[in-house]
């Protein structure tokens, strides 16, 4: 009975976040359309005139569309991967940050292969993927990887959600009705009973376990779609590695700037508390020293082994790309190493800050991985002009990318007017933990 | 890096000197360097010739700090007794290189031993001394044959000069060799000694040649004391076309993949759908009991 009253209490919590339509909500919402429209127009005009009207030409046939979906699905993995370990090593503080993984995940991998299909210069073409697939391709091996991952996040995502669906469904009658039908639908009739929640819990945590699996797999079939090229720069044998620890970079980035942005907004300040931030921030230390390593690993042996290729590489990066380079790789990773290394620095504020740099510093990483190389190919190609040769985005191409952005966060909005952003479920498996051994610590001790 | 800066540096000092050498300080540095200028001419297949020159700075101290001295004017005669006669003049490239062609019908002034004497010539600047040099050769005609004699595929190189009377003289002896065009270099196939004039020698069978079978055999004389260099050559249809061999381990290229990979990519796949399967089944079956608990409240 005491557990039917919490959960009614729970929902009354959250409620407000549920329903919440402030004006500035509303207008963030109109603003981010806004930019999906100006996207929209773009893709039209790129349909009808073709790619003449990006930055891409025979050299650098490759520009910001791959980055952005490598910097997505890096995303996801990561996330998947960050979520994976939260769900089955049953981490202490998971509870606050464990659906706002979750989300990332599965929107990242919405969003992020939609960048490669702009990519493609005949999409009318597509099917001939599915069609005649190469099966030693490493696309053909990403394209199962995407699809398999997507599905299982899809699947992961929703068993996780399934317990606050049944909170909602018994504790919403003041809800619209179509809201209580979906509610209805989505729970698939959980009642919270010994033998369901056995099953939920045995499958979530086998699931868990394989979606840690997945994203590793998954994530280094994205680097070998470089690293098995002979292309500089891409040639290399710790890409695979090097993606993972850079796609957990950018996800522990993201995960700390999107759980600022949603304590700060919907006022969550009891349950995200400094010390989410602090063991994000400490987790994107250690990250980021391992990032930088494999960053350093990478340059040193090129720059040592001299070969020709390597050093045309090496030049453009040292000359037509130096600040973003330095900003890239040595702001990008020793600034957060700043931040964090040090106790006094580890504010709130600061972490996020530091979060930020991480983020934009590792966009504008996965640039120097792919426009510079493209930019000094492995073989000469004939009749090179100089504007084929050197790449720079157009507005066409900007204003897909921020319609991307836009997408995503528009979606996480979305999604949290159907789901509290804390899982109540989440809290309530807590209480019962804490009820059963009462000596340990609670998730909202400081 | 700083090597090459510093030889560079060095180079354009060498250059400023050549122009304007009142600075004290460019002379000392110019000093510091020995001027190698060495001189050789080689007779091509078409019968012209080349006079090349390498002129080059070489610091006294460290033998291997080696400067081109560049756009050096080199004037090119023909010597014989007082008479000069100016072939043609030229200017040194950004290796120390100084070079002209003089065509097959360019008539020389021989002295009465049937030598060519030829002189390679700087004039002096206030930073570098004048330099020179000189060499003789005879006017060698070097002829290259290649017969089939009696199924056998066969090199044939003659050797002569023409006398006053513009009679062959065969040559006593030199070192000639001969070599195929390779795709980077010439590719030696023989070494053997021209002896009164001739030189005879079996081509190999299975030497590769283009698509059509087709290379190119070259007779050259190197640093002769009396000839210089002298090269000639001819195209030959006596090639083999070696088709290029498939490469079968890299399979991944091949028309299906290997066997390992199918298996690897099922068991993953199996594993990964299958585990979803079950999941989905387990849905299934917290649905069905959902189902029996809702009709129970119902009846109750």
């Amino acid at each position: 009975m005491d557990l039917e009253i919490r959960k009614r209490e729970l929902v009354k919590e959250f409620s407000p976040m549920l329903k919440k339509s402030t004006k500035t909500s509303k207008i963030w919402i109109a603003f981010l359309i806004a930019i999906i429209l100006v996207g929209v127009v773009a893709f039209i005009i790129q349909a009808v005139k073709g790619h003449e009207v990006t930055g891409m030409r025979d050299n650098v046939v490759w520009g910001i569309y791959i980055i952005n979906f490598i910097f997505f699905v890096c995303l996801s993995y990561s996330g998947a991967f960050i979520s994976g370990i939260l769900h089955f090593f049953k981490t202490p503080w998971k509870n606050s940050v464990m659906r706002i993984v979750e989300i990332i995940t599965v929107l990242s991998l919405i969003i992020g292969p939609i960048f490669i299909l702009l990519c493609i210069g005949r999409l009318d073409r597509l099917h001939y993927l599915f069609l005649y697939p190469r099966i030693q391709s490493p696309i053909t091996w990403d394209i199962i990887a995407i699809l398999t991952d997507l599905i299982g996040c899809f699947i992961y995502l929703y068993l996780t959600f399934i317990p606050d669906f049944a909170i909602l469904r018994d504790n919403s009658k003041k809800a619209p009705a179509w809201r209580q039908k979906l509610y209805k639908k989505l729970a698939i009739g959980y009642y919270d009973t010994p033998t369901q929640r056995e099953k939920l819990h045995k499958i979530t945590r086998t699931m868990s376990a394989m979606i840690i699996a997945l994203a590793i797999i998954a994530y280094s079939v994205l680097a070998w779609i470089f690293s098995l090229t002979l292309q500089p720069g891409w040639n290399s044998s710790i890409f695979a590695p090097y993606f993972i620890v850079a796609g957990l970079y950018s996800g522990i980035g993201v995960i700390i700037i999107a759980m600022y942005l949603i304590r700060k907004f919907y006022h969550l300040e009891h349950y995200i508390r400094k010390i989410h931030f602090i063991g994000a921030g400490v987790i994107l230390l250690v990250i980021s020293l391992l990032f930088g390593y494999f960053t350093f690993s990478e340059y040193f042996s090129r720059w040592f082994s001299h070969k020709t290729h390597d050093v045309n590489l090496l030049n453009t990066l040292f000359n037509r790309y130096f600040w973003m380079f330095i900003f890239a790789n040595y702001i990008g990773v020793i600034a957060p190493i700043i931040i964090l290394f040090f106790k006094k620095f580890r504010t709130i504020k600061s972490i996020t800050f530091a979060a930020v740099i991480a983020v934009l510093g590792l966009w504008f990483n996965r640039y120097l991985i792919i426009v510079p190389t493209l930019e000094t190919p492995y073989l000469p190609i004939q009749d090179s002009r100089p504007e084929f040769i050197h790449y720079s985005a157009t507005w066409i191409e900007w204003a897909l990318s921020f319609a991307g952005v836009a997408a995503f966060i528009l979606f996480f909005i979305l999604i949290m007017r159907l789901v509290p952003i804390i899982p109540m479920s989440g809290i309530i498996d807590h209480e019962r933990e804490q009820k059963r051994h009462p000596k340990n610590l609670t998730q909202n001790q400081k | 890096m700083k090597t090459t800066f510093y030889k560079y540096s060095v180079f354009a000092l060498i250059v400023g000197l050549m122009i304007n050498a009142t600075s004290f300080a460019q002379e000392t540095s110019a000093d510091n360097y020995r001027m190698l200028f060495y001189f050789k001419t080689l007779k091509q297949a078409d019968n012209s010739r080349t006079l090349e020159v390498s002129f080059i700075a070489r610091n006294k101290k460290d033998r291997k700090d080696k400067v081109p001295v560049y756009d050096a004017e080199i004037k090119f005669y023909n010597v014989l007794n007082d008479e000069e006669l100016l072939l043609g003049k030229s200017k040194t490239n950004n290796e120390g290189i100084a070079q002209i062609t003089l065509p097959e019908s360019q008539d020389y002034l021989i002295d009465e031993d049937g030598y060519i004497n030829l002189k390679a010539y700087f004039e002096e600047t206030d930073a570098i001394d004048e330099q020179e040099e000189t060499l003789s050769v005879q006017n060698l005609r070097l002829e290259l044959d290649l017969k089939e004699i009696d199924s056998v595929k066969t090199v044939l190189v003659n050797a002569f000069v023409l006398d006053s009377l513009g009679s062959k003289i065969a040559i006593e002896e030199a070192d000639v060799i001969i070599s195929v065009n390779g795709m980077i270099s010439k590719m030696p196939i023989e070494e053997g000694t021209i002896e009164e004039g001739e030189f005879e020698f079996e081509m190999p069978t299975d030497i590769p040649g283009d698509v059509d079978g087709n290379f190119i055999v070259y007779a050259i004389i190197e640093d002769h004391d009396e000839y210089g260099n002298v090269i000639q050559e001819k195209s030959i249809n006596w090639g083999v076309y070696n088709k290029q061999e498939v490469e079968e381990s890299n399979t991944l290229w091949s028309e299906a993949a290997p066997i390992w990979m199918y298996i690897v990519l099922t068991i993953l796949l199996v594993g990964v759908w299958a585990n979803y399967a079950y999941t989905i089944k387990n849905l299934f079956k917290i649905k069905k009991e959902g189902k029996a608990l809702e009709m129970n409240t119902e009846n109750q």
